[in-house]
C-alpha cells in the first residue's frame, strides 16, 4: 500500500555561512502491505520522526519517492498534501497534541469540522467512537481533566474519525506507564483487527515493537527489515 | 470547514480572550467614533450655511451688476428679457433720499423700493395678504411696516406705541427730503395699501419697504429737482438692482456665464453654493484625514492582538495543519477575526457617534447662547454635527479595511507556521 523509494534527506545545521548537512536518511526503501502493524524502531536520533515527517508530507525529502496506492504523494504541494492527509491519514503523537480549548468529545470532532461535515452526522459518529473506545464517561472533559491514558485514547479516536487506511504513530506509549501502555497497544491491535486499518508506529521500545506484524529497524540513516514477529 | 463552523471557531477564541479582544474594539471604536464625529462637524456647517444661503434667497436668480466693460444693466433690462432661459427680470430701484411716511397719527421711515410688478409676479411676489398693486398709487408694504410706524411721544419715558391696526384699504403719506440738509419736502404723495408682503425667511429679518410702481420714480425725481439747485457731483439719486430669473435650476449657471462673457458682474446662488462646496469638500476630506489617524493608531492594537493570537496558538495551528487543515483556511480564520473586531468597533462606533451627535446639536446651541448672555442664537437654525449615510459607508470602509489590513500580516504568519516545530512546543 505505502511504497518508499530511494529517500534521502539531510539536515543544515550550525551558523548561517558555515551550515554544515548531516544526512538523516541515506537511501530509504521499503514496503507497507494493507491491513499490516509495522513498527519502525531504532535508536533515538537515528532518523525515525523524520522518515515519518516525510511519510505524512509535513517535510520534503531531498530526493525519493513515497507512493501510496498509486499517488505519488512526495510531490505534492503543500495544499494537496493537507488535503490528502484529512482525507487518508490519521496521526498520533507521543504527547496527545490535543486542543487544550476543546472537550474530549470535540477534540474527537475536529477532523469531521474540518472536512465541512454537518453537525448532526458529526455527533453521530463522534458517539459512536467515543463507546469504542471507552470514552463515554469522560467525554465532556478537557485534554487537562484526562489522565494521560484517557487523553491517548482520545487522540487514537481523532485519528481514527475519519476512516482512514492507515494512522501514524509516534512513540504513542511514550508518555504512558506500563500498565496503560498495554491498553493502548491492545486498543491498536484490536482496531486493526476490526477496521482493518493499517497502523506505523515508531518506538525504541522493543516490547512496543512486537506487537507489530513486521518490525524495520533504523541504522545509521538506513532501514533493514527485522522480521514478522507478531506476538499473540 | 462549513462557514458555520469557521465563525464557532472564531466565537471560541474571541471568549477565550475576552478582556484583551475587548480593548481591541474598544480602540478601534473609539478611532472610529473619532472620525465620524469630527467629520460630521464639517458636514454639519456644511447644511447650516447651505440652508441659510438657500432659505434667503430665490434659487434661480441671478443678481446683474454693472462693471467697467458691460453696459449699464438697468438700460438692459429689455434686452436681458429676450435672452434664452429667462423668465423674469426684474429691476428694484431705490432712492438717495430722506423718506417719511405718516399713517394718522403714526410716523415712520421706510424705504420705497420701485419695480415692475408684472415681472415681480411672475416670479412669485409672496403676499401675506391683499393683492399686487394695479394702480400708480397702490403700494404694497413689507411685513413689519406696521411695527414700525410709532405714535409720537408725548413723555421721554413713554413706551414705544406702533400701529397695530388693518394695512389693507388705508391711506398713508409719503414724503422725502434731502440729506445734505436734513429738510423734508412739504409735497406729499398719498399710497393705498393694497397688499402686505409675506414674512422674511428668518426671523431676524425684517421688511418695512414700501414697494411701488415704476411710476412714481418719476414724480419723486421731479420733487427732488425742484429743491435742489446743485447736486454734488458722483450723486446719485436712483441706484439700481436688477435681478434676472433663470427659468430653471439647471439653466441658472449657464445663464450667468453668458451674462459674465458680456462683462457684467453676475452673482449667483448657484455660484455662492458651488464656492461653498468645494471648500467643505475640502474641509471634510480634511477632518477625515485626520480621524483616519486615530484609525490607524486603534490599527497597532489590532496587529497586536491578532500578532499574539497567532503566536499564542502556534501550536493549535501546527496541529491542524498536521490533520489536514488547509493553510489558506487558517489564514482566513485569522482574517475573519480581525475584520470581526473592525466590524464590531465600527457598529459601536456608529451608534456612538450618533448618539454624541445628538446630543452635541442639542445642547452645543444652548451652551453657546449662555455663553453669548443670549436667550437663543436669535433663530438661527444651527445644525452643530450631521452624519450622512455616506460618512458611515466611508469611516465604515477605512475602519474595516483597515483592521484587516493589520490582520494580513499575522494571518500570513499562521500560515507559515511549520508543523514539526509547532508539535515540538512544550504544553
Ligand atoms: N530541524 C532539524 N534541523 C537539524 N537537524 C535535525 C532537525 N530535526 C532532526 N534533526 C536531526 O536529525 C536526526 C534525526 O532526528 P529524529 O527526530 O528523526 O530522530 P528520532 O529517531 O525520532 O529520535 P527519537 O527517538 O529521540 O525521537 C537527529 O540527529 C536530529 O538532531
Ligand atoms: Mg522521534
Amino acid at each position: 500500500m505505502i511504497h518508499v523509494r530511494n529517500l534521502h534527506h539531510s539536515f543544515s545545521i550550525g551558523k548561517k555561512g558555515k551550515e554544515k548537512q548531516v544526512p538523516v536518511l541515506k537511501g530509504i526503501s521499503f514496503d507497507i502491505a494493507a491491513g499490516e502493524i509495522v513498527s519502525i524502531v531504532g535508536r533515538s536520533g537515528s532518523g525515525k520522526s523524520t522518515l515519518l515527517h516525510i511519510m505524512a508530507g509535513f517535510l520534503k525529502p531531498d530526493s525519493g519517492d513515497i507512493r501510496v496506492a498509486d499517488v505519488t504523494t512526495s510531490a505534492f504541494s503543500e495544499v494537496e498534501s493537507a488535503k490528502f492527509r484529512l482525507d487518508h491519514y490519521g496521526f498520533v503523537f507521543q504527547n496527545f497534541q490535543l486542543m487544550p480549548g476543546l472537550t474530549a468529545f470535540e477534540n474527537v470532532e475536529l477532523p469531521l469540522v474540518l472536512k465541512g461535515i454537518g453537525k448532526k452526522e458529526r455527533q453521530q459518529k463522534v458517539q459512536g467512537i467515543m463507546d469504542n473506545v471507552g470514552l463515554k464517561d469522560v467525554q465532556d472533559h478537557y485534554p487537562n481533566e484526562l489522565s494521560g491514558g484517557q487523553q491517548q485514547r482520545v487522540s487514537i479516536a481523532r485519528a481514527l474519525i475519519t476512516d482512514p487506511p492507515v494512522i501514524f504513530a509516534d512513540e504513542p506509549t511514550g508518555s504512558l506507564d506500563s500498565e496503560t501502555e498495554q491498553d493502548v497497544l491492545l486498543l491498536i491491535q484490536s482496531l486493526n483487527k476490526s477496521r482493518g486499518i493499517t497502523f506505523v508506529i515508531i518506538t525504541h521500545d522493543d516490547e512496543v515493537a512486537h506487537t507489530a506484524d513486521r518490525i524495520y529497524r533504523m541504522h545509521d540513516g538506513e532501514l533493514v527489515e527485522g522480521g514478522v514477529t507478531r506476538a499473540i | 470547514m462549513q462557514f458555520k463552523d469557521q465563525v464557532d471557531f472564531i466565537r471560541r477564541h474571541i471568549k477565550k480572550n475576552k478582556l484583551r479582544v475587548f480593548m481591541t474594539v474598544l480602540a478601534a471604536t473609539m478611532g472610529t467614533a473619532f472620525l465620524i464625529v469630527l467629520a460630521s462637524v464639517g458636514f454639519g456647517l456644511h447644511e447650516t450655511l447651505r440652508d441659510e444661503v438657500q432659505s434667503n434667497r430665490i434659487i434661480t436668480e441671478i443678481q446683474v451688476h454693472a462693471s467697467d466693460e458691460s453696459k449699464e444693466p438697468s438700460e438692459q433690462v429689455g434686452a436681458f428679457k429676450e435672452m434664452a432661459h429667462v423668465k423674469a427680470v426684474v429691476n428694484r430701484q431705490r432712492i438717495n433720499a430722506i423718506q417719511h411716511s405718516r399713517l394718522g397719527e403714526y410716523t415712520g421711515s421706510h424705504e420705497i423700493v420701485v419695480t415692475d410688478f408684472t415681472e415681480e409676479a411672475r416670479v412669485g411676489f409672496a403676499l401675506k395678504e391683499g393683492r399686487l398693486p394695479e394702480k400708480a398709487n397702490e403700494v404694497v408694504v413689507g411685513s413689519d411696516f406696521g411695527a414700525s410706524m410709532y405714535l409720537e411721544m408725548e413723555n421721554e419715558n413713554d413706551e414705544f406705541v406702533t400701529y397695530d391696526g388693518d394695512l389693507i384699504g388705508q391711506q398713508f403719506i409719503y414724503q422725502i427730503g434731502d440729506y445734505q440738509t436734513g429738510n423734508v419736502f412739504d409735497e406729499e404723495i398719498p399710497f393705498t395699501i393694497v397688499g402686505v408682503g409675506e414674512y422674511p425667511a428668518k426671523d431676524w429679518q425684517q421688511d418695512r419697504s414700501i414697494y411701488a410702481d415704476r411710476a412714481m420714480l418719476v414724480k419723486m425725481e421731479e420733487i427732488y429737482d425742484a429743491h435742489i439747485e446743485e447736486k454734488q457731483e458722483d450723486f446719485k439719486f436712483i441706484y439700481n438692482n436688477v435681478t434676472v430669473y433663470a427659468d430653471k435650476v439647471e439653466n441658472v449657471s449657464t445663464l450667468a456665464n453668458e451674462l459674465k462673457e458680456e462683462g457684467y458682474w453676475v452673482y449667483s446662488i448657484a455660484d455662492e453654493l458651488k464656492q461653498m462646496d468645494v471648500f467643505f469638500l475640502a474641509l471634510k476630506a480634511g477632518l477625515i484625514f485626520v480621524g483616519t489617524i486615530a484609525i490607524l493608531i486603534a490599527s497597532i492594537g489590532i496587529f497586536n492582538t491578532m500578532t499574539m493570537a497567532v503566536t499564542e496558538r502556534t501550536r493549535e495551528i501546527g496541529v491542524m495543519k498536521a490533520i489536514g487543515a488547509n493553510p489558506k483556511l487558517i489564514q482566513r480564520l485569522f482574517l475573519m477575526e480581525s475584520a470581526w473586531i473592525g466590524i464590531v468597533g465600527t457598529l459601536l462606533a456608529v451608534a456612538i457617534s450618533y448618539a454624541v451627535s445628538t446630543v452635541a446639536n442639542y445642547l452645543l446651541p444652548i451652551i453657546v447662547a449662555a455663553a453669548l448672555g443670549e436667550e437663543d442664537l436669535g433663530g438661527m437654525n444651527v445644525t452643530f454635527s450631521v452624519i450622512p449615510w455616506q460618512l458611515v459607508l466611508i469611516a465604515s470602509a477605512i475602519s474595516i479595511g483597515v483592521a484587516m489590513i493589520s490582520g494580513w500580516r499575522p494571518a500570513r504568519k499562521a500560515t507559515k507556521i511549520d508543523v514539526i516545530n509547532a508539535l515540538r512546543q512544550e504544553l
